[in-house]
């Protein structure tokens, strides 16, 4: 496969994948070296991707368990992953009620259990099938269902609290 | 849409048995249309889902050029080293008789004065021979004249 032909293939879902590690690693340095990581991969197994049906859920599925894996050795080592987020213009520039919503809600994902904020992300952002989403995380469909309900009703209980709190 | 109906689709929701389109309805009322009081609480859910998929990366991601071109240069390394072993080779057998010559020159020069020696070594013998005939002459002559 040449270079252009790999770039037309994947760059539709770098963004999807940049998400998804972002949701699990947190850090947006992690999330793009996660990123660049899995194209790598990719790269160099480039015969192979032409046999995947769905190149798209491959790489997901790549992704995942590439930032699972780097959140492990890094507990493992004890090194908390800090991240450097800043606040960017685009933010500033939402709506401020909505900018809470957005930054609330990615912390209480943060608080979330991995696979839960998987569930969640692949669902509620990405809008994946639960069919899809069990082939990615290598599940069944029931099981996707019960971890989704549990997380958006985590994410739920806890935005309803602060919500509480915010009003006063 | 009534909120009655959207209440029966957040608990479904909750429940994680909502479908796409469902969830969508959903996404539309509470980003999109004025929101009922006793629902104003979900509305931050909604919207900061709806906005999480505004995320991008920013970064440009870099291929190796290299893997094409690694393996021509390989390539070459391999063909060069053939040619220079080869070189080396040929260049050894093209001096190889000249080496030789001087070799055999050297040789036979050597033999010659190896001839020479023992020639005289030969001689030399001989003449310490005849030498110790005198020794043994002059012992006998001693025991005799005491």
């Amino acid at each position: 496969m040449e270079k252009t032909e790999f770039i037309a293939l994947v760059m539709p879902f770098k963004d999807k994948l940049y998400r998804l590690a972002k949701r699990i690693l947190v850090s947006n340095d992690e999330a793009e070296d996660a990123v660049q990581e899995v194209f790598l991969k990719l790269w160099s197994g480039k015969k192979n991707i032409e046999n995947y049906k769905n190149p798209e859920a491959f790489a997901i599925t790549m992704t995942k368990n590439y930032c699972l894996d780097r959140l492990k050795s890094k507990q493992a080592s004890n090194l908390k992953i800090v991240h450097s987020n800043y606040q960017t213009s685009e933010n500033v520039e939402k709506n401020i009620e909505a900018n809470d919503g957005v930054e609330m809600v990615f912390k209480i994902m943060e608080t979330l259990p991995e696979q839960q904020r998987i569930v969640l992300q692949l669902r509620d952002v990405e809008q994946f099938e639960f069919s899809e989403i069990a082939q990615m995380l290598e599940s069944n469909e029931t099981a996707i269902r019960v971890t989704l309900s549990r997380a958006r009703k985590a994410v739920r209980d806890a935005m309803i609290k602060n919500y509480k709190y915010g009003i006063g | 849409m009534e909120s009655v109906k959207i209440k029966q689709l957040l608990e479904a929701y909750f429940e994680g048995t909502t479908s796409i389109s469902e969830e969508k309805m959903l996404q539309d009322y509470f980003n999109n249309e004025v929101v009922a009081d006793d629902l104003v609480q979900y509305k931050p859910l909604f919207v900061g889902l709806k906005a999480a998929k505004a995320e991008r990366s920013t970064k440009t991601f870099n291929l190796p050029e290299q893997s094409k071109p690694k393996i021509i240069k390989t390539w070459w390394y391999g063909i060069a080293a053939m040619l220079v072993v080869a070189f080396g080779v040929g260049s050894f057998f093209f001096s190889q008789p000249q080496y030789s010559q001087e070799e055999k020159e050297a040789l036979a020069a050597f033999e010659q004065s190896k001839k020479a020696m023992l020639l005289l070594s030969e001689n030399l013998n001989k003449g310490t021979e005849q030498l110790s005939l005198v020794g043994q002459f002059g012992r006998t002559k001693d025991k005799i004249f005491e």
